[in-house]
């Protein structure tokens, strides 16, 4: 190859152009001998195993606390994540004292929560209805038996008992409201009229005049249907 | 220690060619070693001791050289165009021209193919053979031969101008 070099010009050219190229090679070969020069090579190694102590210890210390706690550096290390989560926690919060005061709904709830005087004012408000229903449908009751009487018997006397047979049960349920509330005057016109309702159940067939002009003998002397209006007044009222 | 002690300025070399600063070498040497320690277990008895010594330590200082590469990129991105320097080379003793005919092959050197770069530096500046450079990258010695003679060639036609050689 030498031989070649030697007769050849343009292999010779080449080699010279290489040769010079390459030599460029020991200018930066002595800049890393330079570098190197400068370095305390005896000092390194201690350096080195020095790092690699440090290294290995700070491993095995860390290491445990990093395994169990890993998903939890990995969220310190990202930002996004940790805002993310900061932003679901404020929003439980907020979500949590919203539902916790109280709302617009709320005064809807109020009335589980009654009091027993409460309570007592309207089941003394509901006696007060049923028994003014009560005397005004007697009222009726009468009032039809007396017009009755005058036109003859227009309205069968089964009729007038089956309404009297049911103004009397609700005198049974109404008793317990009467009594308990002290509404004395109110029962003993429902009493009376209780008394006259029994007796009109009884009939099967038509009252004769005479029957209907006894029991009207009765109403009357009694003042019953003027003391049914005037019971009616006073619970009207509210007395 | 027996073995930095062995092979610690080897090393330093392979780190310098590529990264071109003392303390980053120094860095890419502690660096290597202490990967060295840890991942001992994994060299293969048979295979070439220095071979795989010098691959962990082109792999090191590769990485560093890209990551000094991205902070100096980030940097210049972030300072107002006054305040980076324009001509970064260090000043230079000597003869003038030597010194910039050296900064012109550092600079071919640098722009050569990856691989062709590593043979070369491990060729001219590590002084290696060819069977421990093929070693150290998991090569052939053929592919290396090819590879050097390649990188030859590239820096023959970048620094014709310079070295006054005909292309």
């Amino acid at each position: 190859m030498a031989e070649h070099i030697e007769k050849c010009p343009e292999c010779r050219a080449e080699s010279g152009a290489i040769e010079r190229l390459l030599a460029q090679t020991e200018a930066v070969r002595s800049e890393i001998r330079a570098a190197a020069a400068s370095v305390d090579w005896d000092a390194l190694p201690g350096q080195i195993a020095d790092r690699v102590m440090s290294a290995d210890g700070k491993a095995r210390r860390v290491a445990p606390a990093e395994r169990s706690r890993g998903w939890l550096a990995a969220l310190r290390m990202k930002p996004v994540l940790v805002g993310l989560v900061a932003g679901l926690v404020v929003g439980a919060a907020a979500m949590y004292f919203a539902l916790k005061a109280p709302g617009p709904g709320a005064k809807g709830n109020a009335g589980y929560y009654a009091s027993g005087e409460f309570l007592d004012r309207a089941e003394l408000e509901m006696a007060r209805r049923n028994t003014l229903d009560y005397l005004e449908k007697s009222q009726y009751v009468l009032l039809d038996v007396f017009e009755s009487a005058d036109e003859g018997p227009v309205v069968p006397a089964a009729v007038r008992s089956e309404r009297a047979r049911d103004l009397l049960q609700r005198k049974q349920y109404l008793n317990g409201q009467l009594e308990r509330f002290q509404m004395a005057k109110a029962k003993a016109i429902c009493d009376q009229i209780e008394m006259l309702f029994l007796e009109l159940s009884q009939i099967d067939s038509e009252l004769t005049a005479a029957e209907i002009g006894k029991i009207r003998g009765l109403v009357e002397e009694r003042q019953l249907l003027l003391k049914i209006n005037l019971v009616k007044k006073e619970l009207q009222s509210g007395v | 220690m027996t073995i930095i002690r062995l092979y610690q300025q080897k090393v330093f070399v392979m780190a310098y060619s590529i990264l071109r600063d003392r303390e980053d070498a120094l860095d890419a040497v502690q660096e290597t070693f202490l990967r060295l320690y840890q991942k001992a277990g994994l060299y293969k008895p048979g295979n070439s001791f220095q071979g795989w010594l010098l691959q962990m330590a082109k792999n090191i200082s590769i990485d560093s050289y890209r990551k000094h590469q991205m902070k100096r990129r980030e940097w210049e991105t972030t300072k107002p165009i006054d305040e980076i320097p324009v001509a970064a080379e260090p000043a230079r003793t000597g003869d003038s021209a030597a010194a910039d005919l050296r900064s012109a092959f550092a600079r071919s050197v640098e722009t050569l193919a990856n691989r062709q770069k590593m043979v070369f530096i491990m060729r001219h500046y590590n002084e290696l053979q060819f069977n421990e450079i093929s070693e150290a990258m998991k090569i052939s010695i053929g592919t290396a031969k090819s590879l050097h003679f390649k990188a030859v060639q590239n820096l023959r036609k970048r620094l014709a101008p310079v070295l006054g050689i005909g292309s």
